[in-house]
C-alpha cells in the first residue's frame, strides 16, 4: 500500500473517529516500514521501532531488504506513532509477511527479532548544547529516550546500569581538545577548562588528563562486561590514546603542569586500547591534533586532506548479521565530513577490527567495528553528517530539513542494535 | 596583534637565513659538483631538513650540534627554538642561551631570551634580561613591548600592564605604549581605562582611531556610559567622534549626531578633518535601518552638505530630505527640499527627484490634500511609470481614511495588475465581494511585493466559501482593519460571520478574527476563537484554527497542549497540506528540533 493509501484510510477513519479511536484496514496483520526511498522519514522510522520496544512489543529488522525495512505488529500504538512522526508505513497481512520471510530466506538477507528497548546514555558536558552533538541531535528527532551523564556518574559506577553509551567529541586526554592555546581567552573555552577543572578535584585527582584516563578506564570496563559502546569524532581516537597511555605522560603542560613525556609513543600501550595501534602522537600543543590515528587532520593547514566520500561494505546477514545491522542504509556512498578526528588511518587499526565503511583508494577507514570482552564498540568518524565543514559558533543543525540523511541512519542502526536478539553465528 | 610581533620576529628570521642559503654563489658546476654525503651535509641546512620534516626532537639535536661551533649562532638559537616549542620543551634551551648572551648580547638574541626565560618559568631573569637590554636599546621602550608581548602571548594580562607601565615609567613619556595597554584593559573587562589609553594612542597617531572603534565597540553595555565619559566630557574633545560612532552602533544615532556636531563645533581636529569624519559616520548610521537611525542619517548629511559646495550641495540635501522622509520628519524633510528649490546649482534631474521625494513625504505625513496639489502642479515633472506609484500610494492613503471615493479617483485610469489589485482591496473595502474576486484574480500573483501577493491571496481564501456578491459588513470590518482598528475589526468580523454557515464562509472569517486576536494579544479571547472554529470541523479552515492554536499555546509556554493539539490535527487531518508544518512545529515543541 502506498503511503498516500494509507493516510487516506486514516482518514477515513478519522471522519467519526478521534484520538484513540484510530482505524485501520481488517486486513493489516502487520506494517512494514520500508528503509528505502520510499520511506518518506528515515531517521524517525528508528523512534517508531524504538517506542515499540519501549511499550513491550516486539518486531523484526528486516536486514538487506528495502535498505533495513523493520516489520512491526500492525497494533494500533505504532499506527498512531507513525503517523505522527510521517513514517511511511505499509499494511500488510500475515500471508504478505510470510511472503517476505520467504523471499529473505532465498536472498542474502534476513530477519533479526527486536525484543528490548536498551536503555541509552549519553556521556556529555553538563549545559552542554543539544545541538553540538550529532547522537544526541539524532535520537531527539527519532524520539528515542535517554539519559545524560558525564564523569561524576562514570566514576560513581553509574555505567552498567546503561546498555548503550554514546560519546562524541570528547577529549579523554585532557587537553580540552588541543583548543587551549588557540582560543585563550574564549569565554566557552574558559568554561570547558573550569568546569573540567573542577569536576577532576572533585573526584580526588591532581589534574583533569589523570581524571579522564580513570573515565576512560570505566567506559573500558562497561565494554568488557557486555555494554556497546557507540563514539564520535575526537571521542574515538582520544579514548584509545588516554586507554594506552595509562602509564605515559601524553598531555601538554597547560594541562598537567608537565611537558608531554619526548618518548611518549614509544612507551604506549595500545594492547590496553580499543581499536588502534601503534599511533605517533602529536607532540606539539598548539596543533589541534592528537595523533597520527585520524587520516584528514583538519586543524593542521599543511597536512589537511580533502574530504571525499565514504563508501559502506557490503555483509552477508545470516553469517554476519551485527556488521549488517550497522551498514542498514538506502545508500552505499555517503559524503564525508569532518571533525577533529574524521577518518582512521588504515595503519593504526588493529587487525581484529572491522572496517565498516571506506574511502575507496584512500589510506583511511570511516567507520569500524570490534568487539571487547563480552561487550562491542563501533567507531564513526566526523562530527556531524550534514554538517561536513562544521565550526565552532556554526548554526545548530535541523534534522527536519535532512530526514533522509544517509549519515545519521548509520547512527541510528548503532541505536537500536543492541535491541536485537543475538542469534548463533552460522559460521 | 600584539602577539603576533614576537612570532613575525621568528618567521623573519627563517626567511632570510633561506635566503641567505639560496644566494650563496656555486663554486662549481652542477655536473661536477660531488654527490653530498652525510659529512658533507651543511649541519644547519640538516636540522632545517629535520624540522622540516616534523623531526622536531632530532632537528633540536642537530640545531644544538651547529651550536657546539658557534655558541651565538642566532639562525640556530631560533631555529632551537622553534623545533623545542613544538614539542613544548622550549626550557631545555636555557644554558644554550645563557652562553649565547653572555658571549654576544643582541636585540634579537635579548627577545629570544626573554621567550626562553619565561618557558622555563625564571620571571626575575626575564625582568633582568629586560632592564640589561634597555640599557643598551636607544629606544628604550622595545623591551618592555617585547615582555609585555610574550607576558599576553601567555594570558598573563596584570604582567604585561605591569610590564607596559614599567616601560612607560623609563622612557618618561606617559602616552606611550598606550595601543598596547588598551588592549590589555579590554582584555581585563576594563572598558573605560581602556578608552583613556585610546584616546593617548590616537593623540600619538590618528591611525588608531577605527582600530579604538573596532576595540570599544565591544564595550558591555552597563560600562557605556563610563566609556562615553572618558571619550566625550561635556566640553567635546578628540574623543567626540568615537563616541558618536560608538553610540550609533549601539542603537543610540541621534545622541550620536549630537557628539558629532559637539566634534565637529571644537577647535582643532573636528575642523579640521569635518567632512572625511561626516562621511564616516554617514557610513556607519546609513546601514541602520532604524528610523533614529535615518534621521541621524539626515542630520548627518545635512552637515556634510553645509561644508560641500557646486551641484554636490543639492544632492547631499536631497539625500538628507529623504532620510527625515524616511524617519517621519516632515519639517526638517520639507526644509531640505526647500532649500534644493532655492539652489541654482540643482539640476533639472534632481528637481524632478525632489517633487517626488516631496510628494512622498506629504503621502507619509498624512498632507493628503498637499499632495494631491502639488501632483496636479508638479506632476509632469516627475515620470509616468513614478507619478502612478505615487498616484497608488496616495489611494492607499485616502482609502486608510475611509475616503474611498478620493481613493477610486486615483487609479481609474490605472490598467497595472498593482491597480487591479487595489481595485480589489477598494471594492472589499465597499463589501463588493463579487467585484473584489474579480479584481484579485486580475492581479494574480504578480502585483506588489511578495508579502502582498501572499496577503491577496489570503484575502481571496477568505471570500471563496462566502457565496453573496455582496456583504457591506464584512467591508465595514475590513475597513477598520485598514485602519488598523483591530477591536473594530473583530467585532466587524463576527458581525459579518453572523449570517453565514461556517462552511459558507463563517468559520473562514471567524478563523481571521481569531488571528487578529492573537495579533493584537489577547491570548484568552483568540484561545476561545481557535478553539471555536476547530469546532466546526470546516475542512482546510479547522486544521488551520488548531495550527493557530498550538502556535498560541507554544508562544504562552505551554509546550504539552500545543503537542496535544498538534497531535490532534494530524491524525484528524491527515491530508490537510498543513501536516507538514504541523509535524515541523511539533518537532520543535519537543524540543527536537532548533527553534525557528
Amino acid at each position: 500500500m502506498k503511503r498516500r493509501d494509507f493516510l487516506g484510510a486514516m482518514a477515513v477513519g478519522a471522519t467519526s473517529a478521534r484520538l484513540g479511536h484510530v482505524r485501520w484496514p481488517r486486513s493489516a496483520d502487520y506494517f512494514l516500514i520500508p528503509m528505502d526511498d520510499a520511506q518518506a522519514e528515515h531517521l524517525k522510522a528508528y523512534g517508531v521501532a524504538f517506542r515499540l520496544l519501549e511499550r513491550g512489543g516486539r518486531g523484526e529488522w528486516l536486514l538487506n531488504y528495502r535498505n533495513g525495512a523493520f516489520l512491526l505488529p500492525a497494533d494500533s500504538g505504532t499506527q498512531r506513532d507513525a503517523a505522527l512522526a510521517g513514517v511511511t508505513v505499509q499494511s500488510i497481512s500475515a500471508g504478505e509477511a510470510d511472503q517476505i520471510r520467504a523471499e529473505l530466506a532465498g536472498t542474502n538477507a534476513d530477519a533479526v527479532p527486536l525484543e528490548k528497548a536498551p536503555k541509552v546514555a549519553v556521556y556529555v558536558t553538563p549545559g552542554a548544547a543539544p545541538w553540538d552533538d550529532a547522537v544526541t541531535m539524532a535520537l531527539q528527532y527519532a524520539g528515542i529516550k535517554f539519559e545524560k551523564l558525564w564523569d561524576a556518574e562514570v566514576m560513581a559506577d553509574k555505567l552498567p546500569t546503561y546498555d548503550w553509551l554514546h560519546l562524541h567529541h570528547e577529549d579523554f586526554t585532557g587537553q580540552y581538545s588541543k583548543f587551549y592555546m588557540n582560543y585563550a581567552g574564549a569565554p566557552w573555552l574558559r568554561e570547558m577548562v573550569e568546569l573540567n577543572t573542577q569536576m577532576s578535584r572533585r573526584l580526588g585527582f591532581a589534574n583533569v588528563p589523570a581524571a579522564k584516563k580513570a573515565v576512560a578506564e570505566r567506559i573500558r570496563g562497561f565494554v568488557e562486561r557486555g555494554g556497546f559502546l557507540f563514539a564520535m569524532c575526537t571521542a574515538t581516537e582520544t579514548l584509545d590514546l588516554a586507554l594506552a597511555a595509562h602509564d605515559v605522560d601524553i598531555a601538554a603542560s597547560y594541562a598537567d603542569n608537565t611537558p608531554m613525556d619526548p618518548g611518549a609513543s614509544a612507551r604506549l600501550d595500545w594492547n590496553h586500547a580499543f581499536a588502534f595501534t601503534g599511533a605517533q602522537i602529536e607532540a606539539s600543543p598548539t596543533v589541534p591534533q592528537f595523533s597520527d590515528i585520524d587520516g584528514h587532520q583538519v586543524n593542521s593547514l599543511g597536512r589537511r586532506q580533502p574530504l571525499g566520500s565514504f563508501t559502506l561494505f557490503e555483509f552477508s546477514a545470516k553469517i554476519d548479521p551485527v556488521n549488517t545491522m550497522l551498514i542498514q542504509n538506502h545508500r552505499q556512498v555517503i559524503p564525508d565530513f569532518y571533525g577533529l578526528t574524521t577518518s582512521f588511518n588504515k595503519n593504526r587499526i588493529k587487525p581484529g577490527v572491522t572496517v565498516l565503511a571506506d574511502e575507496p583508494g584512500a589510506p583511511w577507514a570511516k567507520y569500524l567495528h570490534g568487539e571487547l570482552g563480552q561487550g562491542t564498540y563501533t567507531f564513526f568518524g566526523g562530527h556531524d553528517p550534514e554538517d561536513p565543514q562544521h565550526a565552532i559558533g556554526d548554526a545548530p543543525t535541523d534534522l527536519s530539513l535532512h530526514p533522509h540523511s544517509p549519515g545519521y541512519r548509520l547512527i541510528l542502526n548503532n541505536v537500536l542494535f543492541p535491541a536485537a536478539k543475538k542469534k548463533e553465528l552460522k559460521t | 596583534m600584539i602577539g603576533l610581533r614576537a612570532s613575525c620576529f621568528v618567521r623573519r628570521g627563517v626567511v632570510a637565513c633561506a635566503i641567505s642559503l639560496a644566494l650563496l654563489p656555486p663554486c662549481r658546476l652542477a655536473a661536477q659538483r660531488p654527490v653530498p654525503t652525510p659529512q658533507t651535509v651543511n649541519p644547519l641546512q640538516r636540522a632545517f631538513d629535520l624540522e622540516r620534516r616534523g623531526t622536531y626532537a632530532a632537528a633540536a639535536e642537530a640545531y644544538r650540534t651547529v651550536l657546539q661551533a658557534d655558541t651565538a649562532d642566532q639562525t640556530a638559537l631560533l631555529g632551537l627554538e622553534r623545533s623545542l616549542a613544538a614539542i613544548d620543551r622550549t626550557a631545555t634551551m636555557v644554558p644554550e642561551m645563557r652562553a649565547a648572551l653572555a658571549l654576544k648580547p643582541s636585540p634579537v638574541l635579548y627577545a629570544l631570551a626573554l621567550r626562553v626565560w619565561t618557558a622555563a618559568g625564571e620571571p626575575d631573569s626575564v625582568r633582568t634580561t629586560v632592564e640589561r637590554w634597555a640599557r643598551t636599546e636607544a629606544d628604550r621602550v622595545v623591551p618592555y613591548r617585547e615582555w609585555g608581548d610574550l607576558l599576553l602571548q601567555h594570558r598573563d594580562l596584570s604582567g604585561a600592564k605591569r610590564a607596559y607601565l614599567a616601560g612607560r615609567t623609563a622612557s618618561g613619556d606617559p602616552a606611550v605604549l598606550s595601543a598596547e595597554l588598551a588592549q590589555v584593559a579590554q582584555l581585563q573587562g576594563d572598558y573605560p581605562t581602556s578608552a583613556t589609553e585610546w584616546l593617548l594612542a590616537q593623540r600619538l597617531s590618528p591611525g588608531y582611531r577605527s582600530t579604538a572603534v573596532g576595540a570599544l565597540a565591544q564595550t558591555p553595555e552597563a560600562q557605556r556610559p563610563a566609556v562615553l565619559r572618558v571619550l566625550a566630557p561635556e566640553s567635546g574633545g578628540e574623543g567626540a567622534f568615537i563616541a558618536a560612532v560608538l553610540l550609533a552602533q549601539w542603537g543610540d544615532p541621534l545622541r550620536g549626531a549630537e557628539h558629532l556636531r559637539r566634534y565637529l563645533a571644537a577647535p582643532g581636529d573636528g575642523a579640521r578633518q569635518g567632512t572625511a569624519s561626516i562621511a564616516a559616520f554617514v557610513e556607519q548610521v546609513r546601514v541602520l535601518g532604524t528610523r533614529d537611525a535615518r534621521r541621524a542619517l539626515g542630520q548627518a548629511l545635512e552637515l556634510l552638505a553645509e561644508r560641500q559646495s557646486g551641484a554636490a550641495v543639492a544632492r547631499t540635501r536631497l539625500e538628507a530630505a529623504r532620510a527625515y522622509a524616511d524617519a517621519g520628519s516632515a519639517p526638517d524633510a520639507h526644509r531640505m527640499l526647500a532649500l534644493i528649490g532655492q539652489d541654482r546649482n540643482a539640476s533639472g534631474d534632481l528637481a524632478s527627484q525632489a517633487v517626488r521625494t516631496l510628494l512622498e513625504v506629504q503621502i507619509a505625513g498624512g498632507e493628503l490634500p498637499d499632495a494631491e496639489k502639488t501632483l496636479s502642479d508638479q506632476g509632469d515633472r516627475i515620470p509616468a511609470e513614478d507619478r502612478a506609484t505615487l498616484e497608488r500610494r496616495l489611494a492607499i492613503a485616502w482609502m486608510r481614511r475611509g475616503e474611498l471615493d478620493r481613493a477610486a479617483a486615483h487609479i481609474d485610469a490605472d490598467s497595472t495588475v498593482d491597480g487591479a489589485a487595489l481595485a480589489g482591496r477598494l471594492a472589499l473595502l465597499r463589501g463588493d465581494l463579487k467585484t473584489a474576486r474579480s479584481y484579485f484574480q486580475q492581479a494574480g500573483p504578480y502585483a506588489g511585493t511578495r508579502a502582498e501577493a501572499t496577503d491577496r491571496t489570503a484575502l481571496l481564501a477568505l471570500l471563496q466559501p462566502i457565496e453573496a456578491d455582496s456583504l457591506p459588513a464584512l467591508g465595514q470590518a475590513m475597513q477598520a482593519f485598514e485602519r488598523g482598528d483591530t477591536v473594530a475589526a473583530i467585532a466587524g468580523l463576527d458581525r459579518a460571520a453572523q449570517g453565514l454557515e461556517p462552511k459558507a464562509g463563517g468559520a473562514q472569517l471567524g478563523l481571521f478574527a481569531a488571528q487578529l486576536s492573537a495579533a493584537r494579544g489577547d491570548a484568552v479571547d483568540a484561545e476561545r476563537r481557535f478553539k471555536g472554529v476547530a469546532a466546526t470541523e470546516v475542512a482546510a479552515t479547522a486544521p488551520a484554527a488548531e495550527l493557530d492554536l498550538a502556535r498560541l499555546f507554544l508562544r504562552l509556554r505551554r509546550p504539552a497542549e500545543a503537542v496535544a493539539q498538534l497531535e490532534h490535527l494530524i491524525l484528524t487531518y491527515p491530508r490537510s497540506a498543513l501536516i507538514p508544518q504541523a509535524r515541523r512545529l511539533m518537532d520543535e515543541a519537543r524540543g527536537a528540533i532548533p527553534s525557528t
